[in-house]
C-alpha cells in the first residue's frame, strides 16, 4: 500500500509506464526481446551511456548542463589507450590514470562555470571544441590497436553463467559492476551527504541556496569534477568493451547522455531528477534502439519510428504529470 | 584605455594561438580534400599524397572538414580558390553539391580532379579510382558467397545512408547478388552504422538475434565489419555467421585471426593519395595519363575509353594469413 | 528607477558588441596582416560573403528561439526536409518540362510551406503540449532526418531549373546575392525582435514565461510565432543551400547545428532566455567566418581551428565576466 503510494506520486511513474508498454509490444511481436541473452546485450551495449548519464545527473540538477562528455571521454580512452600501449598493462592504474583525467578535465570546467561565471552550455562548448581538437589533432583519428591482452580478457569477464551458447558463456558482464557502483555511489551522494543537499538546493533556487549558507562556488566545482570522474571511468568501461580505441566514437554521443537523462524526469531547469528515474530514461533509449531491428522494422523507417515515439513518450509524460499536479492541487486545497 | 588593453591582449593571444606555420615558397600547390580528416582511411592516403609531394619537389595541401558535411567542403574550396591554388583534388561528400564550387574553381584557371568518389563527370578533368565502383560490388558479394555459400540469409551493415560510394557498391553488389547468387536472402534493407564500431556491434548484436537464420553479414565501410565481427565473436557464432566487408588490414587484424571476421577487402589508399597528387601534377604540366602507364610506387593504371578516369587497380583482400604484412 | 535601470542594459549590451567589435576589428586586421595577398583580396572577401549567410541565418534562427528560452534542435533538418520536398518539386516540375518561371515559384513556395510545418510541429509540441524545447526539438529533428532519408533514400535530389542556381550564386553589382538575403534577414529579424510588441513579448517569454502570461501576454501564441519565424529562416537557408549545391540532401549543413548555438552564444545570447542582440549573433557570425577563412588559408590544421574557436569562445565570456565585474565594483 504505502509503495504503491509512493509509486503513485514518483516523478518517474509516467516515463516508467512508458518503458513497460514499450517493452511488452516488442516482446509481442519479436519475443526473442524477452530473452537474457537480449537483455544482457542491451546491458552490455548501453552500460557506458547509463554511467554517463548519471555522471551528467548532478550537472543537470543544478540547471546546469555539459555538452563536453563526448570529447571528455574520447580523450580519457586516448589516454587510457596510449597508458595501456606504452606505460603498463596495469588495469588497476588504467582505471586510475582514466578516472585521474577525466576529473582534471571535469575541474577545468566547474572552475569555468564556477569561477569565471561562464554559463554551462558555453563553457563546456568551448571545452569541447578544444578537447575534441587536441584529440584529434594529436592521434589523428588513428585507432590505437593491439591493447594488452590482460585488459582485454579482463573485458571479457562475466560472472556466473546462466546458460551457454557456442563457445562463449552467457554471464553477466564485468562492465555492470561499475554501472552499479556509479549508481549506487551517485544515489548515496544525492541522497544522504550535504553536498547531495546543496545540489538539489541549488538545483532550486541559487540565491536562496547561498543564504541558507551552502557554497555554491564549490558545490559547481565538485560536481563537474565528479562527472569527469565518472566519465573517466565510463571511458575505460569502454575500451573495455571495445577492445580499441577510436577517437571518433563519441560523436554526438552527448545528446544521447542528455536525452537520457531528461527524458528520466530529471528538469533541466534544475531542482528535479533521481539516479533510479536516469536509468529508466536510459533504458528506454536502449529498447527503443534494440527494438527497431527485433521487429523488423525497414532501415528508412526507423528514425520516423524512434522521432514518433520520442515525443509520444516526452508528451504522455508532460500531460500526466501536469494533470496530477493539477489533481493535487486541488486535493490540498480541499483538505485545507 | 581598458578598450586598449582588452583589444591588444586578444591580439596577441591570436597571434600566439596560430603560431608561425607559415612559410610558402611559391611552388606548384595542389589541394587534396578528403571527405573528411582525423578517420584512419584518409589518414593513410595522406601519407601517400605528402610523400608524393615531397618525391615531385612540390607543395601539397591535405586539408578537409572535420565532418563528412558537403557544405563544409564547399566553404573550404571556396577559401582555396580565393587563396590561388594550382591544382584541386577532391573527394566529394555529395558529387552534385560541388558542381558549382567546381565550375567556380575552373573559372579562376584552377585544374579540378576527383579521387576517392567520383564528381560531376563533365567538370573534373581526371577521375581518379581506386577502383571500379561496380567491380569492387561485385567482388565485395563474391567474397561473401564464398565465405558463407550461395544460399540463406545475410544482411548488409553500411556506414551510413546517404555515403554515396557505399551506396554505389551496395547498389552494384545486389543487382550483381539478384542474377549471380539467386539464393541469397537479404533479410532486411542496409542497417546504418554511423561509421562507428561500437554502433554496428549493437546492430550486429540485434540483427543476430532477429534473424535466427542469418549466415552471413557484410559490413560496407571501414569500422563495420570489425562491429560485427566483435558480435558475431561474443555469441561464439564465428562458424555460423561469416563477416566480410571493408575494412583496413591493421585495425581488423585480431578479428581476421581468431576468424570472426572472415575476409576483408580494400586499397591501398596511401597508394591512392600518391597517384591522385601524381596525376595532377602531370595534368599541370600538360601530360594526360595513358592506359597501361606505369606510376613509380603505385603500378600500372587503367584509363578508361573517356580518356579522364583512371582506375589505380583491383583491391587487395585481407585474409588471417596476410593481414600482419600491411602497415595501413 | 525605471530609467536607472534601462541605463545599465544599455551600457551592459553595449559593452557586449563592443568587446565583439574590437575581436572582428582584431582577428581581421590579424588575417590581413598575416596573408595579404591573399585573405584581403576582392574574391577572397566576395567568397567570405558567399559562405557566411547559411550560419549567418541558421544563428539567427537559434538566437531567436533561446531569448524566447527555448532551443532549437531540429534547424538544420528543418532546412533539409523543406529542401528535399522543395527540391522535389523543382525537379519534378523540370523533368514534366514546366517552364524555369511557375517552377521556381513552386519550388520555393514548397520551401517555405514544409518549413513552416515544421515550425508549427515545434510550436505545438512546446507551446501547447509543454515539452522542454531541446527535448522536442531533438525528437523533430530526429523524425525529420527519418522523413527525409525515407524520401531520398540516402541519395541527393538534383536536376533543378538552372535559373534557380542564381539564387546561391549570383552576384548584383559584385554583392553576392546570398548576402543582400542575409541583409535582409537581419533587418526583418531586428526589427521584429528589438523594434516590435511581438519581440518585447518574446523577450518576456525569455526573462520570465509564468509572469509574463500573469501580465495579459498570451505565451503559447507568441511561442507558437518564434518557432514559425526559426523555421521560416530555416527554410531561407535551406533555399540558399540548395541553389549553392545545386542539390538537396539531409546531411548538407549538418555541421551547423553545434556552430550556430556557439555563434548566438558568443554573440552574447543569455542561453537561459531574455537576453541576445542581432547585431551580436551577426558579429559573432563574422568573427568566425573569418578566423575559420582566415586560418584556413594559412593552412592551419582544422582541428587546431576547432581549439582556437573553443578559445575564442571561452576567451569573449571571460572579458564580458570580468568587465561586467569591474563595472559592478566601480559602482
Amino acid at each position: 500500500m504505502k509503495v504503491a503510494q509512493r509509486l503513485k506520486q514518483s516523478r518517474e511513474l509516467g516515463i516508467l509506464l512508458i518503458l513497460v508498454v514499450v517493452s511488452i509490444v516488442i516482446t509481442l511481436v519479436a519475443p526473442a526481446f524477452f530473452s537474457i541473452e537480449n537483455l544482457f546485450d542491451i546491458l552490455k551495449s548501453n552500460v557506458v551511456l547509463a554511467i554517463m548519464a548519471i555522471g551528467m545527473l548532478p550537472v543537470i540538477l543544478t540547471g546546469g548542463i555539459d555538452v563536453s562528455v563526448s570529447s571528455m571521454v574520447a580523450a580519457v580512452t586516448i589516454i587510457v589507450g596510449k597508458f595501456l600501449m606504452n606505460v603498463s598493462g596495469n588495469i588497476f592504474l588504467a582505471f586510475l590514470v582514466g578516472c585521474l583525467s577525466g576529473t582534471i578535465m571535469g575541474l577545468i570546467n566547474g572552475l569555468l562555470v564556477a569561477k569565471l561565471k561562464i554559463p554551462p552550455i558555453v563553457a563546456t562548448l568551448g571545452t569541447m571544441s578544444i578537447i575534441l581538437g587536441v584529440s584529434l589533432y594529436y592521434t589523428n583519428g588513428n585507432w590505437i590497436t593491439g591493447l594488452p591482452k590482460n585488459f582485454i580478457d579482463f573485458g571479457r569477464i562475466t560472472i556466473g553463467s546462466f546458460y551457454r551458447q557456442g563457445e562463449e558463456m552467457i554471464g553477466f558482464p564485468i562492465q555492470l559492476l561499475f554501472l552499479i557502483l556509479v549508481a549506487v555511489l551517485t544515489w548515496f551522494i544525492l541522497r544522504h551527504t550535504l553536498v547531495g543537499r546543496g545540489i538539489y538546493a541549488v538545483g532550486g533556487n541559487r540565491v536562496s541556496a547561498e543564504r541558507v549558507g551552502y557554497n555554491v562556488d564549490r558545490i559547481t566545482i565538485f560536481l563537474y569534477a565528479y562527472e569527469g570522474f565518472i566519465v573517466g571511468l565510463a571511458g575505460v568501461v569502454h575500451t573495455s568493451i571495445m577492445r580499441q580505441v577510436d577517437p571518433n566514437a563519441f560523436n554526438g554521443f552527448e545528446m544521447q547522455v542528455i536525452s537520457a537523462v531528461v527524458l528520466g524526469g530529471a528538469s533541466s531547469l534544475g531542482g528535479y531528477g533521481s539516479v533510479s528515474g536516469t536509468l529508466v530514461g536510459v533504458a528506454l533509449f536502449s529498447v527503443i534502439n534494440n527494438g527497431l531491428i527485433l521487429m523488423h522494422i525497414p532501415t528508412f523507417w526507423q528514425k520516423i519510428v524512434v522521432g514518433i515515439v520520442l515525443i509520444a513518450s516526452i508528451g504522455f509524460d508532460v500531460t500526466q504529470k501536469r494533470y496530477r499536479e493539477s489533481h493535487n492541487t486541488k486535493v490540498d486545497i480541499e483538505e485545507a | 584605455m581598458s578598450r586598449t588593453r582588452k583589444f591588444m591582449i586578444i591580439l596577441m593571444v591570436l597571434l600566439a594561438m596560430t603560431g608561425l606555420a607559415f612559410a610558402q615558397a611559391k611552388k606548384v600547390t595542389i589541394v587534396v580534400m578528403p571527405k573528411l580528416i582525423g578517420i584512419p582511411y584518409f589518414n593513410a592516403s595522406e601519407v601517400g599524397a605528402k610523400k608524393a609531394g615531397e618525391d615531385l619537389g612540390i607543395n601539397v595541401i591535405y586539408t578537409g572538414p572535420t565532418t563528412a558535411d558537403a557544405a563544409e567542403q564547399v566553404r573550404m574550396l571556396e577559401d582555396f580558390i580565393s587563396k590561388g591554388v594550382d591544382a584541386i583534388c577532391v573527394a566529394p561528400n555529395d558529387p552534385a553539391a560541388l558542381t558549382p564550387v567546381l565550375k567556380k574553381a575552373k573559372a579562376a584557371g584552377i585544374v579540378v580532379l576527383d579521387w576517392d568518389t567520383p564528381a560531376d563527370k563533365s567538370i573534373v578533368d581526371l577521375s581518379v579510382h581506386q577502383i571500379d565502383d561496380v567491380v569492387y560490388g561485385q567482388h565485395c558479394w563474391d567474397l561473401l558467397v564464398k565465405e558463407m555459400g550461395d544460399s540463406g540469409d545475410y544482411a548488409i551493415l553500411t556506414g551510413g545512408l546517404s555515403a554515396a560510394n557505399l551506396n554505389g557498391w551496395i547498389d552494384a553488389g545486389l543487382s550483381y547478388a539478384k542474377t549471380k547468387y539467386p539464393k541469397l536472402h537479404l533479410v532486411t534493407d542496409k542497417v546504418p552504422t554511423d561509421e562507428k564500431q561500437q554502433v554496428a556491434y549493437q546492430k550486429a548484436l540485434d540483427l543476430i538475434k532477429a534473424y535466427p537464420n542469418l549466415k552471413g553479414i557484410i559490413g560496407i565501410s571501414t569500422p563495420t565489419p570489425i562491429g560485427a565481427a566483435q558480435a558475431v565473436q561474443e555469441k561464439g557464432l564465428k562458424n555460423k555467421i561469416a563477416v566480410v566487408g571493408t575494412a583496413l588490414p591493421t585495425d581488423s587484424r585480431p578479428y581476421l585471426e581468431d576468424g570472426s571476421l572472415r575476409v576483408v577487402t580494400l586499397w591501398d589508399p596511401s597508394k591512392l593519395g600518391y597517384l591522385t597528387v601524381v596525376l595532377a601534377n602531370d595534368l599541370l604540366k600538360g601530360k594526360k595519363p595513358v592506359n597501361g602507364q606505369e606510376i613509380a610506387n603505385v603500378g600500372k593504371i587503367t584509363v578508361k575509353a573517356d580518356g579522364k578516369t583512371v582506375i589505380m587497380g583491383p583491391p587487395t583482400d585481407f585474409t588471417k594469413e596476410n593481414a600482419k604484412n600491411f602497415a595501413f | 528607477m525605471k530609467s536607472n535601470t534601462d541605463k545599465k542594459t544599455l551600457a551592459r549590451l553595449q559593452s557586449k558588441e563592443a568587446v565583439l567589435l574590437f575581436i572582428f576589428i582584431g582577428v581581421f586586421v590579424l588575417m590581413s596582416v598575416l596573408s595579404p595577398t591573399t585573405f584581403l583580396t576582392w574574391r577572397n572577401l566576395q567568397s567570405m560573403a558567399f559562405q557566411l549567410p547559411e550560419l549567418g541565418i541558421f544563428a539567427i534562427a537559434m538566437m531567436v528561439v533561446i531569448v524566447s528560452g527555448g532551443m532549437n534542435l531540429s534547424i538544420t533538418y528543418t532546412a533539409a526536409l523543406s529542401s528535399i520536398i522543395g527540391g522535389l518539386v523543382l525537379s519534378k516540375m523540370t523533368a514534366a518540362g514546366i517552364g524555369p518561371g511557375p517552377t521556381i515559384l513552386a519550388g520555393i513556395a514548397t520551401f517555405f510551406v514544409v518549413g513552416l510545418a515544421c515550425g508549427a510541429l515545434n510550436g505545438v509540441i512546446v507551446a501547447d503540449i509543454g515539452i522542454a524545447p531541446m527535448l522536442a526539438t531533438l525528437g523533430t529533428s530526429t523524425l525529420f532526418e527519418g522523413i527525409c532519408l525515407n524520401i531520398t533514400k540516402g541519395g541527393a535530389i538534383s536536376g533543378f531549373p538552372d535559373a534557380f542556381l542564381w539564387f546561391g550564386n549570383a552576384t548584383i553589382l559584385g554583392v553576392p546575392f546570398p548576402m543582400i538575403v542575409f541583409v535582409v534577414v537581419v533587418a526583418a529579424a531586428y526589427f521584429l525582435m528589438e523594434r516590435s510588441p511581438f519581440g518585447f513579448k518574446i523577450y518576456m517569454i525569455g526573462c520570465n514565461p509564468t509572469v509574463t502570461s500573469y501580465s495579459g501576454v498570451n505565451v503559447k501564441k507568441n511561442l507558437h510565432r518564434v518557432y514559425l519565424f526559426s523555421a521560416l529562416l530555416c527554410a531561407i537557408a535551406g533555399i540558399l543551400m540548395s541553389s549553392r549545391y545545386n542539390s538537396a540532401k539531409e546531411s548538407y549543413g549538418s555541421s551547423y547545428m553545434m556552430q550556430s548555438i556557439s555563434a548566438a552564444v558568443l554573440g552574447g545570447t543569455d542561453i537561459s532566455g531574455g537576453y541576445g542582440r542581432i547585431f551580436g549573433t551577426v558579429l559573432a557570425v563574422m568573427i568566425i567566418q573569418v578566423i575559420s577563412s582566415g586560418l584556413n588559408i594559412l593552412g592551419v590544421n582544422r582541428f587546431i581551428i576547432n581549439v582556437i574557436m573553443g578559445g575564442i569562445l571561452i576567451l569573449v565570456l571571460t572579458i564580458n565576466f570580468i568587465s561586467s565585474g569591474r563595472k559592478a565594483n566601480a559602482k
